[in-house]
């Protein structure tokens, strides 16, 4: 535990690289999400199949085979990626497969009279959308959104094995560092904090996710009051 | 960049092993995680006082933290207090109390489906609790939660490829240590990942056969 509080500024710059991957991993797989879980609603047959094999595509390898294909393949066919890019691209492939998934289930959640309403009132496609289906597809899409936020914080820790000086690299950076000086490795207090400050994160936003779910679930009881 | 299938078909002998290691400790984990999910599973439904907050905090704790971080944990955190497993235990310890934490809720799932009506029934044949867990709730269950099982079997033969991190000689560990060599990416990534879908699938097909086999019962 010393070494981490030792060490303040070195962890806190571990954790804050940690945060902005989970931020701008986030930002990417919510609009790849957004856009192609409306797709996978439209009649169109053929692009739900394209969209239903890239979801099942990438939720069905390895997480660590997608991030190592990108940050190892990408040279080979001449782009050079920063180990940051790599691990923001394998973590928006991945993250967006399931994330089409929770906005495809949250839209197809909502009532089918709401859709038949909606037209039979002469509102444009988007206009569904934006207006009468998204609004009441939240209560499916947020808790389950909230979820996968969870997972994706969860791995960034990847990160560590490509390069990029996130917390988990700043905890083996520093176990190194003071087995070298001290000759004692103090691995166990490092990687215990590291769970610990994990735990902490990622419960916070398990807890989110359950609260949204009761806030959210259950329209007709809170209307009544109960 | 040309795919060079050659060079697939020279390397065989080597994902080969891969693939056998990377099946070793999957069914290893999936074996010990299911022991655990009983387990547990039957202490949070039994709701035994101080042992079900001990399985409830461990749940919680595994599913909040990167499996990567459990992983360098249990290999480098315990043996600098004296706990030292092999590299192939440290990845069975890893796998099994990763899975191990999804299969009690799964276990704890399909328990609550259990009807209140069994347990009166096995109270009425003057069954001890151990009998009705062991003869009538958890067969009961493990039919409902076995997708959910399933799931979670295959969640855990994908994080397999986390013990590359380690250097257990796995499937992910195969391919990257001959890259390192051949700078070889393209085909080997393309190869592992059709290994990864055929074991996925064929894990699959099996619990599916399985899946059959219980429902024998309910067949018209």
């Amino acid at each position: 535990m010393e070494f981490m509080i030792d060490n303040w500024a070195f962890v806190a710059k571990g954790l804050g690289m940690t945060v902005r991957l989970a931020l701008v991993i986030l930002l990417f797989t919510t609009l790849v999400s957004a856009v192609f879980g409306v797709l996978a609603t439209l009649p169109s047959r053929g692009l739900r199949l394209v969209i239903h094999a890239y979801v099942e595509l990438f939720r069905s390898i390895p997480l660590i085979v997608n991030v190592f294909f990108i940050f190892f393949g990408a040279p080979m066919l001449g782009i050079d990626l920063t180990p940051f890019a790599a691990v923001t691209t394998g973590l928006t492939l991945w993250g967006s497969a399931n994330g089409i998934e929770i906005v495809r289930g949250g839209l197809e959640s909502v009532a089918r009279h709401q859709w038949a309403s909606a037209w039979a009132l002469g509102l444009r496609p988007w206009q569904v959308y934006l207006h009468v289906i998204g609004p009441q597809s939240m209560r499916a899409i947020l808790p389950a959104y909230t979820g996968l936020l969870t997972m994706l914080v969860q791995a960034t820790s990847l990160g560590a094995l490509v390069g990029v000086s996130e917390f988990l690299k700043v905890g083996q950076v520093i176990i190194e560092r003071s087995a070298v000086m001290t000759g004692a490795s103090p691995a166990f207090s490092v990687y215990g904090t590291v769970l610990l400050v994990y735990f902490v994160l990622c419960s916070s936003l398990s807890w989110l996710s359950r609260y949204l779910e009761r806030r959210l679930g259950r329209p007709a009881m809170r209307a009544k009051g109960v | 960049m040309d795919f060079d299938l050659h060079y697939l078909l020279a390397q065989w002998p080597a994902l080969l092993g891969g693939v056998l290691m990377t099946l070793r400790v999957s069914l290893l984990g999936i074996v010990l995680s299911l022991v655990i999910g009983i387990l547990g599973g039957a202490v949070r439904v039994a709701a035994i006082p101080v042992l079900s907050q001990v399985v409830a905090l461990y749940v919680e704790l595994i599913r909040n933290t990167p499996i990567l971080v459990q992983l360098f944990f249990i290999f480098y955190g315990l043996p600098a207090i004296g706990l030292e497993l092999s590299l192939f235990w440290s990845g069975v310890l890893c796998l099994s109390l990763w899975a191990g934490a999804y299969q009690v809720e799964n276990v704890r799932g399909g328990l609550g489906t259990v009807s209140h009506g069994m347990r009166e029934a096995a109270v009425a044949l003057s069954l001890r609790p151990l009998q009705y867990y062991s003869l009538v709730a958890l067969p009961i269950a493990f039919r409902t939660s076995l997708p959910a099982m399933l799931n979670t079997a295959i969640s855990l033969l994908k994080n397999s490829s986390y013990l590359q991190a380690i250097g257990l000689a796995e499937l992910t560990f195969v391919a990257v240590d001959r890259i390192a060599t051949d700078f070889r990416a393209i085909e080997m990534f393309s190869a592992i990942c059709v290994l990864y879908l055929v074991l996925v699938a064929l894990l699959s097909l099996a619990t599916g056969r399985l899946s059959a086999h219980l429902q024998r019962p309910f067949r018209q």
